[in-house]
């Protein structure tokens, strides 16, 4: 294991329901480096990023992940949070009752440097509101209820930029398909790295989120296993070739084991 | 003196096993009060000067509703048992009816709105507010206009006060509402009473909004009792905020009279301490193509308890209604008592009723999503207290309603001071 | 035009109802005295300690008021039931010496039949007595005691079981009826399923009653223990008369530790009959109840089986269909206590109402404060078959408990035209397609029933919609 490493996931193998999702999967990232896991649709690469968050669903079988110095296997998210991990999901959860500024005072509530005062915490969340694009009505309303595609998007950006964790996984899988949220996860990526130089990993099954980035790592991923990985050359060869010949290879490995 | 106590209060039409303890619920009125506490209303001379008056709008209506009545002899099953005499098994098309069922069929074929008219909570409350009111203000909004109103009533320790307020909404005519039921201790625990009771008649097509919040603290008794009658197309909507008072009685019973009428309620609920919340809702739907929602989101914490009874009553003729009831309520704290009973009555084929719980903790999913910015269970839950105070602060119709919110935050959250600056 | 509306004629039930006479039949006074009930116990020998419970729960009835919430059972005149006919035979164990009327009535009803072919053993009570009963060898090497409880009472070993258990978990202060069926019970089944034995095949007791205007008040007591596994059958039927009849029963469960008990009801009386039925089960660490019940017939039903989560992670489920056609009001429904950590419940029912009949769903789920970590969901629809029938949900749930669970989904409503206009663009008849819809909401409860019980639900359900177009 590489010390310098900030993620490192090694021989991870997670389960749902008694069904294996992850098998042995290698994961290495050090601070400051953009990453990419691509891989065609069910190949376990939002799995990937929950299980590294530690979402209660699924179990992990096998394996270690350290962040940051220190094994998170056995901690629950709430702490992995706090350590600086960071997972955006595809849409936030509705939360009926609770306005978007209550969640957001408690998010940062007790967290060293990020805590701040009520006019202070106004500000800031105005600021990067604006940052954003977004109405700041919506902080006055309750989290995700009635929320479009696009201001969920911007929702989970906001709290990118409120946090500023130091490993940022973005759960983009399905935001190739909509060119607002696009727009808004590209113009959060870019204030992310510019305001704290933290870490990223991008799940994505379409190129087009990467265009302007730069990007140090890609991982492939096909039926729960990294069956690929290089540097930022290997995107548009999948931009041209899909993911095809990698499925046909790991059909063929998995026919050998 | 003894105190009051009025038994049977909040009763749902249907009973269900007694041993439940859900079936109704005792009001002891605390002994010795005086009669003081500040009631005010706020409305324009227009609303408050016009004559209508809501026993007069009830003739108006019964006096359309027998010209379109038909005279055809009804023979459905639970006729004929609900008007003989003995029961008796030659008959074995006739089937035994329940005392409810045999009242309700009575009363479905009398077609009388006043005499079917009752409010949430209990007559004899209704009796006791209109008397602690002394006389009842009447809002009457002309044909087409456009009103607003607000009614204060601030409790004192040792007192009670209660407003009572007819709202009479003329065809195509609207009105929005609030009423603010507070009672600030002012750290005394010498008990106090607050309550307003609400008779508001709909008329064509009119729009009602009605916002009430409960902002008493523990020490006072609050009782919102009210009862609609809504005529062809009229569109209610009623806020209920219920954030504090020690035992807090929320009653409304809704006659959706006209055809395509509809009431949609929202209320939220916090209870803390050592408090109760009760709450009774009747939602008669008696013409054609009516609509209700119910929708209740609560937090219990500390050892408080919370009852709501929400009945959906399909009575037949109401065709093409639809009917829903929601509740979703969060446990906070090992030790509190959440019971909930959502009752649909249903004596027609061509409806829609449905009606959903959810009761306990923080869904798993939205417990993971809070996870990952950093909330522990604790703290999700501690968020969904605070969180109810802020949203009803935020949502507030106005600063003084606020400013009773912020002041049962501060007392409730520790850090409340904050949100308030943050607002401010 | 007006759409033409559901005109039910009397439904041909020839198939339950058929009656025979009672000739050299025993009959007590109607009415309730301690003279009646001291007389019922003489009659079985009973134990002194019997004799004193009935005459405590004589007494408990007395004092005890109606219920108010449910249907009226102001037709039913209690100086007017029977409480005790015993019919002219001792209980038997081969078909052959049972007499001819009471075989017959059994043959119709297709009990022998299906001992032969699937059951691992029966019993069959006519009126107040047990007229059958009998269980394969198979059966008895493992170890399994069925037998008429009266029997059982009569043998040192079981007596000393039945009075640690008899009416604990329905005690007579319960409520009116469980009260009297302390009083005058007679008749019913004992089940002793020893540790970790597992049978195959179900058993089954059926309850038939004849007599005009009397009263049946059998008691089921069931021991399942630890690691052990039983599937019981109860099924019932009676001829029509214009007077009431009564049926309160009392159905005692015990399920050990890890144990499994299925119990499984297809309740089809008479429209005369007044059923105020009680049964409950009580379930240890990780035991299990499930509960499949069909409810048809009745004037008047007051139905629900409570399942008692006493131990860690013991789970209930309850599957239940209720038909009320004309001139019926059945009230019924399930109650569960959650009354340890890691309970979980599920309940899952269906209502139909036609014909002017009622039909209401009941229930209570409780939440103790013990119940920390359980789950329960409850799921409740009802249809309404035609606009002159009504059809009442009063769910309710008294929670304390935190960590818990508990959903609650319920709706009401019609068959939708576009199903019917659907299927009789196929070519099917209205009322094929409604019977064909009917017994599809029904299937969530007849695929819990073995074959042949399945098959006869989805019988009194044609029976019952037959007609059903006017």
């Amino acid at each position: 294991m590489s010390t310098e490493a900030l993620l490192s996931v090694s021989n991870l193998t997670a389960s749902v329901d008694e069904k294996t999702i992850l098998h042995g999967v290698d994961l290495s990232v050090r601070a400051g480096e953009t990453h990419v896991l691509m891989g065609p649709n069910g190949a376990g690469k939002s799995t990937m990023g929950h299980v590294i968050m530690g979402d209660p669903v699924y179990t992990v079988n096998e394996g270690t992940i350290a962040f940051d110095g220190a094994d998170i296997t056995e901690l629950s998210c709430d702490k992995r949070s706090r350590a600086g991990l960071f997972l955006s999901f595809q849409a936030p959860v509705e939360i009926p009752g609770v306005p978007l500024s209550s969640f957001l005072r408690a998010s940062i509530a007790g967290r060293p440097g990020l805590e701040m005062r009520g006019k202070e915490f106004r500000r800031r969340v105005k600021e990067l509101a604006a940052q954003l694009d977004m109405d700041t009505a919506y902080l006055n309303r309750e989290l995700g209820v009635g929320f479009s595609g696009g201001e969920k998007k911007k929702v989970e950006m906001l709290q990118l930029l409120l946090l500023q964790p130091k490993l940022a996984i973005l759960d983009e899988t399905d935001s190739g398909l909509d060119v607002d949220a696009l727009s808004v996860v590209s113009r959060g990526m870019d204030a992310y790295r510019a305001s704290c130089d933290g870490s990223l990993i991008i799940i994505t099954h379409n190129t087009r989120i990467l265009e302007h980035l730069s990007v140090d790592r890609v991982h492939v991923m096909v039926g729960g296993r990294i069956v690929r990985e290089d540097d930022a050359s290997l995107i548009p060869w999948i931009d041209e070739h899909g993911f095809e010949s990698f499925e046909r290879e790991a059909a063929d490995a998995a026919e050998a084991r | 003196m003894d105190a009051l106590t009025i038994r049977n209060a909040s009763a749902m039409p249907a009973p269900t096993w007694g041993w439940l303890r859900m079936n109704d619920t005792k009001i002891e009125i605390p002994v010795e009060l005086a009669r003081e506490g500040s009631v005010t209303v706020e409305a324009g001379e227009d609303l408050t000067e016009n004559h209508a008056s809501f026993e007069g709008a009830l003739t108006e209506l019964q006096e359309r509703l027998d010209a379109a009545r038909g005279d055809a002899e009804d023979t459905r099953a639970c006729v004929r048992a609900a008007m003989r005499e003995t029961e008796s098994l030659d008959d074995l098309d006739t089937p035994a009816l329940s005392t409810y069922q045999r009242r309700a069929t009575l009363e479905e074929i009398a077609g009388d709105v006043a005499a079917a008219f009752e409010t949430g909570v209990h007559i004899d409350v209704r009796s006791y507010l209109n008397f602690l009111a002394g006389n009842t203000v009447v809002l009457a909004t002309e044909q087409g206009e456009d009103a607003a109103a607000t009614v204060r009533v601030s409790g004192v320790s040792g007192s009670a006060a209660g407003a009572s307020v007819d709202v009479v909404a003329a065809p195509d005519s609207s009105i929005d509402l609030t009423i603010s039921l507070d009672g600030n201790a002012a750290g005394s625990d010498v008990a106090g009473l607050i309550g307003s009771e609400l008779r508001v008649f709909a008329g064509a097509r009119s729009h009602v909004d009605v916002t009430v919040y409960m902002t008493a603290d523990a020490a006072f008794t609050a009782i919102d009792d009210a009862g609609y009658v809504l005529d062809e197309g009229a569109r209610v909507n009623v806020r209920h905020i219920v954030l504090g008072g020690g035992r807090t009685y929320t009653g409304l019973a809704s006659d959706l009279r006209g055809d395509t009428a509809r009431m949609d309620i929202d209320t939220r609920y916090l209870a803390s301490g050592a408090e109760q919340r009760d709450f009774n809702y009747i939602i008669r739907h008696r013409g054609r193509k009516t609509i209700s929602n119910m929708d209740a989101n609560g937090v219990l914490t500390g050892t408080s308890k919370k009852v709501l009874r929400g009945t959906i009553d399909l009575v037949h003729g109401c065709k093409g209604s639809e009917g829903s009831e929601r509740e979703t309520v969060l446990l906070a704290n090992q030790g509190v008592d959440n019971k909930t009973v959502p009752t649909i009555l249903c004596d027609e084929d061509d409806v829609a009723g449905n009606h959903g719980a959810t009761i306990g903790h923080v869904r798993p999913e939205q417990l993971f999503y809070l996870g990952c910015r950093g909330l522990s269970q604790e703290a999700a839950e501690a968020l969904f207290v605070s969180a109810k105070l802020e949203d009803a602060a935020l949502s507030a119709p106005d600063k003084d309603i606020r400013a009773n919110v912020v002041r049962l935050g501060s007392a409730l959250v520790d850090d409340f001071a904050d949100f308030e600056e943050e607002i401010a | 035009m007006a759409k033409q509306r559901t005109e039910v004629a009397d439904i041909d039930r020839s198939l339950y109802d058929f009656r025979y006479g009672e000739e050299g039949f025993e009959r007590l006074d109607a009415g309730l005295t301690p003279e009646i009930v001291t007389e019922i116990s003489q009659r079985k020998d009973e134990p002194e300690w019997m004799l004193e419970f009935r005459l405590k729960s004589l007494e408990i009835y007395n004092r005890m008021p109606n219920p108010t919430w449910g249907p009226s059972i102001a037709g039913l005149d209690m100086d007017h039931i029977v409480t005790y006919v015993k019919p002219n035979t001792d209980q038997k164990a081969d078909w052959d010496s049972v007499p001819d009327d009471i075989k017959n009535t059994f043959e119709r009803l297709g009990i022998p039949e299906a001992e032969r072919s699937y059951l691992a053993g029966v019993g069959a009570q006519y009126d107040s007595e047990l007229v059958y009963h009998n269980m394969q060898d198979t059966a008895s090497k493992m170890g399994i005691v069925y037998s008429g409880i009266e029997e059982a009472l009569h043998e040192p070993k079981w007596e000393a079981i039945i009075r640690e258990k008899f009416m604990t978990l329905i005690p007579p202060t319960d409520h009116k009826f469980a009260a009297l069926h302390g009083a005058v019970w007679s008749g019913g089944s004992f089940v002793y399923v020893p540790k970790g034995v597992k049978l195959d095949f179900p058993l089954q007791s059926y309850f038939r009653l004849n007599a005009a205007g009397a009263g049946q008040f059998e008691h089921t007591l069931i021991i399942v223990e630890d690691d052990a596994d039983l599937h019981f059958i109860e099924g019932c039927s009676a001829p029509k008369y214009n007077v009431a009849n009564l049926h309160a029963g009392a159905v005692e469960l015990f399920v050990g530790k890890r144990a499994h008990l299925r119990y499984s009801t297809i309740e089809n009386w008479s429209k005369n009959m007044y059923n105020l039925n009680t049964k409950r089960a009580r379930c240890d660490e990780e035991g299990e109840i499930e509960w499949i019940s069909g409810s048809f017939g009745s004037h008047v039903g007051y139905l629900y089986p409570m399942s008692v989560l006493a131990g860690r992670r013991s789970k209930s489920s309850f599957t239940g269909i209720t038909f009320a056609g004309a001139g019926q009001n059945l009230d019924t429904g399930c109650k569960v206590v959650l009354g340890a950590p890691e309970t979980t419940a599920t309940v899952e029912t269906k209502g139909i109402s036609k014909g002017g009949g009622i039909q209401t769903f009941r229930s209570s789920i409780v939440a103790t404060p013990a119940a920390e970590g359980s789950a329960a969901t409850v799921s409740c629809q009802s249809l309404m078959l035609d606009d002159e029938s009504r059809s009442d949900t009063i769910p309710s749930m008294d929670i304390r408990a935190k960590n818990v669970d508990i959903g609650h989904e319920a709706t009401i409503g019609r068959i939708g035209d576009d199903k019917i206009f659907y299927l009789m663009s196929r070519g099917i008849s209205e009322e094929e397609a409604r019977t064909m819809i009917v017994n599809g909401f029904a299937n969530p409860v007849s695929k819990e029933l073995p074959l042949e019980y399945a098959v006869e639900m989805n019988n009194l359900i044609k029976l019952e919609m037959e007609g059903a177009i006017g």
